[in-house]
């Protein structure tokens, strides 16, 4: 029965060998845990769009009751707290594994030619994504929500010359109002997860046509040198992506879903209160993600110094990153031949933790 | 019978240049409607209203150099809805008796400024900045003094507008 089935799409469209094709990409043998990071990272987007997509079955996105409609579904929906807090979980466990996969990509100098295109499209899914979840910060709708849009309208006012047409934009006006939260809402569901349902195509597209390029520790017996671009295509070993790739993929997957409904299930999300304009003493904060970027804010005082935090240091640093490719050109890939990007690399990490941990710290004292 | 592109290239050029144009002719067709939707809000006017604050005499009556925070409530449209805006308004006597009308908003990027009487500032909550009771920036980021409600007294009546003095990049509010 099964094998008539296979016969009749066989013939039309010669399915087995698509699937054949799909399946059968050469992954390098050793790396094989590490590579599993991609794999995730295209998991826990696909549980992000299922869990939002229902979601929006009860969320508006209308200030004053958008808070009341998160709250309804943590706590009237059945088993609406699971669903939110899989979507919480999953978006937090997303950017940190982004972070991750990043790192690995840099140490093992994986960004290197033939892949310069492959790091540029992975770091426009990483900014996208990190957008998504601020706009998702957003849309809860509580006091932080609120607190949240303002600081950020008002850092993206101070960019140079459009600045303040960007924030008029941005907020529908030049307060926030109905139409903030309808674009934010727009932009949250609709403009960047399609982006990022593109971009991930192109990604796994680009990685196929430029083969087999592992990690250093792949090519261990190989006697070409470095600068040769035939070694990286032959790494000592590899294995079919199905199953043997795929079995570490999901075995990963399980583990990292595992923990997020754990969470999702033990603490849910935070709804926080609901929106109080007249509010004396309240402290807005933000998502640990972007604490180091918080804590950035507070060094540069003054007119002249402030677009320094809010627009030079985040661009300039976006922009390396994205040249990353570009700039780094040498053929060296192991970590341990390229010190300097290697010792770079560790430090920006180190600042990086270093700005969240005080980022993150309690602020001015609501009274004393 | 025309002639196909392998066997005329002239007529490939002349193939390639239309399919060019008619994707330009219906992409800038698109675009133009969609700018305009997302740039609409740069041509709105915004709302601006008069709002009651509180009596003169009421407010002259405030300790001097002590803060008094009272509510204002702006009715205005924004977009397709109207809504009531409560704000803040920082009312200080300084020790000649003149009367400041500031917004609880710190200048640096809008968060909302709480009083702290040990240290006689104002602080910002999220990064930091200081303000004195006069509006004065004492530490921190913020790069001005505290914005001022434009205000007016009539007949005995603070009026207040949702609109800062001195403000010509309408930052906050």
């Amino acid at each position: 029965m099964f094998k008539k089935i296979q016969n009749w799409f066989d013939e039309r469209i010669e399915l087995t060998e698509l699937i054949k094709e799909f399946n059968g990409e050469r992954i390098p043998a050793r790396g094989g845990w590490a590579y599993t990071f991609g794999s995730l990272l295209a998991f826990l987007f696909t549980v992000q769009v299922a869990t939002g997509i229902f979601l929006l079955f009860y969320y508006v996105p209308y200030f004053p009751m958008a808070r009341n409609a998160t709250y309804y579904i943590k706590h009237h929906v059945l088993l609406g707290n699971i669903l939110l807090g899989i979507h919480l979980w999953g978006a937090f466990t997303m950017i940190f594994f982004l972070l991750v996969h990043m790192s690995r990509v840099y140490f093992s100098g994986s960004y290197k030619k033939p892949r310069e295109l492959q790091w540029v499209v992975g770091m426009v899914l990483f900014s996208v994504v990190v957008i998504l979840g601020l706009t998702g910060y957003m849309l809860i709708g509580n006091e932080n929500s609120w607190w949240t849009i303002n600081v950020l309208t008002n850092v993206a006012a101070h960019t140079p010359v459009i600045g303040g047409f960007l924030r008029i934009i941005v907020r529908g006006g030049t307060e926030t109002s109905v139409l903030t939260m309808q674009h934010i809402f727009a932009v949250h569901v609709w403009l960047l997860p399609i982006v990022v349902i593109m971009f991930i195509p192109v990604h796994i597209f680009l990685i196929r046509k430029t083969g087999e390029q592992g990690m250093p520790l792949e090519y261990k017996n190989s006697q070409l040198s470095d600068d040769d671009l035939n070694k990286w295509k032959h790494p000592d070993a590899t294995v079919p992506f199905f199953p043997d790739q795929l079995f570490k993929d999901m075995i990963v997957a399980l583990a990292v879903f595992a923990v997020v409904y754990l969470l999702a299930v033990v603490y849910g999300a935070e709804i926080g209160p609901m929106y109080r304009p007249l509010a004396l003493n309240f402290a807005p904060e933000a998502d640990w993600y972007f604490l180091a970027n918080e804590e950035l804010l507070k060094y540069f005082p003054g007119h002249g110094l402030i677009i320094f935090s809010t627009f030079l240091v985040p661009t300039i640093g976006f922009a390396i990153l994205f040249a990353l490719p570009f700039i780094d050109r040498g053929h060296e890939r192991s970590p341990f031949k390229r010190p300097a990007a290697t010792v770079l690399g560790i430090l920006f990490l180190l600042l990086l933790v270093y700005l969240t941990l005080i980022g993150g710290e309690p602020k001015a004292p609501a009274t004393v | 019978m025309t002639k196909s592109s392998e066997e005329s290239p002239s007529r490939r050029t002349f193939m390639m240049v239309v399919i060019g144009l008619i994707s330009a002719v219906i992409g800038v067709a698109l675009a133009i409607p969609i700018l305009g939707e997302v740039l609409s809000p740069l041509f709105k006017k915004r709302d601006i209203v008069w709002s009651e604050l509180g009596k003169v005499s009421d407010l002259e009556n405030i300790e001097p150099l002590v803060p008094k925070f009272v509510p204002v409530y702006f009715r205005v449209k924004e977009g397709w809805t109207v809504n009531t805006l409560p704000r803040q308004v920082i009312v200080v006597k300084d020790i000649t008796g003149k009367l400041y009308f500031f917004s609880n908003q710190c200048t640096h990027l809008g968060c909302p400024l709480h009083w702290i009487p040990a240290r006689q500032k104002f602080m910002c909550p999220c990064h930091g900045g200081m303000f004195n009771i006069l509006g004065k920036v004492v530490g921190g980021p913020p790069p001005r003094p505290l914005f001022v409600w434009v205000h007016k007294i009539e007949n005995g009546t603070v009026l207040i507008q949702n609109k800062f003095l001195d403000n010509p990049k309408e930052r906050g509010v």
